[in-house]
This record gives structure tokens, sequence and C-alpha cells, in this order.
């Protein structure tokens, strides 16, 4: 609902604009037939052309888009380290933490051992 | 976040200002539809009104000053995040929309106080 509405008072302020056109082309005609002197538009139609027009821009001006953030670096601005600083290739899972679950199986030759230093030097 | 990056140096602080370019060329887009859509309908609005002469062109800066009001408006009071010079906003563009306003302008002023 909030897009509609720029539209209409687009569309209502192109109409009462042709309306007041309509109007002084109608006046200058009446003066014409009349064969009286044409001086000025009366103050009613001048007005709302220019209240009609002040009323499309405003449509126009929405109906034109939002303007953007133009400063490049304002949302990084607001973030911490841990979260600009996260490296999940850096992950490490299988470290001596797992000793603390009951689930662990301590390695019980000394082979195994061997390997898990060679993995870890 | 997408696109190129310009830097800047902000004259009041000194600090090194970057600006996104898709955004400020959005920005520039907006600013000149709205200012193509003035011209027009502003040059019938003069039409109408039967302004001749110095007068109409006198209309036109006064439409171009409404229509710079209006964008400040939109723009709020946080208008440092939207352009980088306010001054600029007025200027740019001024003269390019003249054409198309004495172009409407003698257009309306024909259809209604002529024929």
């Amino acid at each position: 609902m909030a897009v509609i509405w720029p539209k209409l008072i687009f569309i209502f302020g192109i109409l009462s604009l042709f309306h007041a056109g309509y109007s002084a082309a109608q006046h200058r005609t009446y003066m014409r037939v009349t064969e009286q002197e044409f001086i000025s538009l009366p103050t009613d139609i001048v007005v709302q052309g220019l209240l009609s027009l002040v009323l499309t821009m405003y449509g126009i001006l929405h109906i034109a888009g939002d303007f953007k953030e133009i400063r490049a670096n304002v949302q990084l601005q607001n973030k911490s380290w841990e979260n600009v600083g996260n490296r999940p290739m850096f992950y490490t899972f299988a470290h001596r933490g797992r000793a603390l679950s009951p689930n662990y199986v301590a390695p019980q030759s000394k082979n195994s051992l061997d390997g898990m230093e060679s993995i870890a030097s | 976040m997408s696109g190129r990056v310009r830097t800047r140096i902000d004259r009041g602080t000194g600090e090194i200002v970057a600006y996104s370019d898709a955004a400020v060329r959005n920005n520039m887009a907006v600013i000149e539809y709205c200012r193509t859509s003035m011209a027009a309908l502003s040059g019938a609005t003069a039409g109408m009104l039967g302004l001749t002469g110095l007068y109409g062109f006198l209309f036109f800066f006064l439409a171009g000053l409404v229509l710079w009001v209006m964008l400040l408006l939109k723009a709020g009071s946080k208008w440092q995040q939207y352009f980088v010079s306010r001054k600029s906003l007025l200027t740019s563009g001024l003269f390019s929309g003249l054409f198309t306003y004495i172009l409407c302008w003698t257009f309306l002023y024909g259809m209604v106080h002529v024929y």
C-alpha cells in the first residue's frame, strides 16, 4: 500500500494541472468572445496550477526511488573483530580437548602415539 | 558493496572518506530523473500560466530551487549519507534541463494562449 500512494498523488497532480490548463484556455476564449482585454489569469487558476505542480513533483520524488548510502565503509564500522577476522579455513577440531569427552578412547600402543606426534609436528 | 570505491579527503576533518561508486551513481540517476521531470512539468506550468520573457526564466530557476529544497527534505537531516555536497546538488545539471523547459513552455503557451 505504501508504494501506490505516490503514483496516485502523481496522477492526481497531472490531472489537476491539465484541468488548470483547460480552465486557462477557456478563460482566454471567454475573454476573446466577450471582447474584453486580457490582463491576467484569475487567481484560482494560477494557484491551482502551482499547487498541482508541487503535488506532482512530490509524487515524482517518491516514484524516482530511494537514495543509497554512499560512504563505502559505514557498514564495516559497526562490526567487531570477531566478525571481520573470522577464518573458517583455520578452524581446528582435532585438538587435545577431545580427551575431556567421556567417549574418548586413549591410544594404547606406543606406535599410535608415535603416529600422533609425527602428525602434530 | 559491489563496484569500485572512490576515496576523497574530507576538508573539514582531514580524514579519508571512501565512497561507493555504484551508490553515488544510483543517487545521481535519481536526481537526474527528478530534474528532467521538474523541467518538463514546470515548463508546462509556466506555459499554462502564460509567462513570457524573463519571467519564464525566473520561474525556471525558482522551480530548480523548489526541487532542491524538496530533495533535501527527502534526504532528511542526514544528507551527508547520500550526497557529497549540497551545493553541487543545486547547480549540477541545471542548464541541461533548460531546453526541456523551453520546449514544454512554448508548447503549452501555444496550446493555451495562442490557439
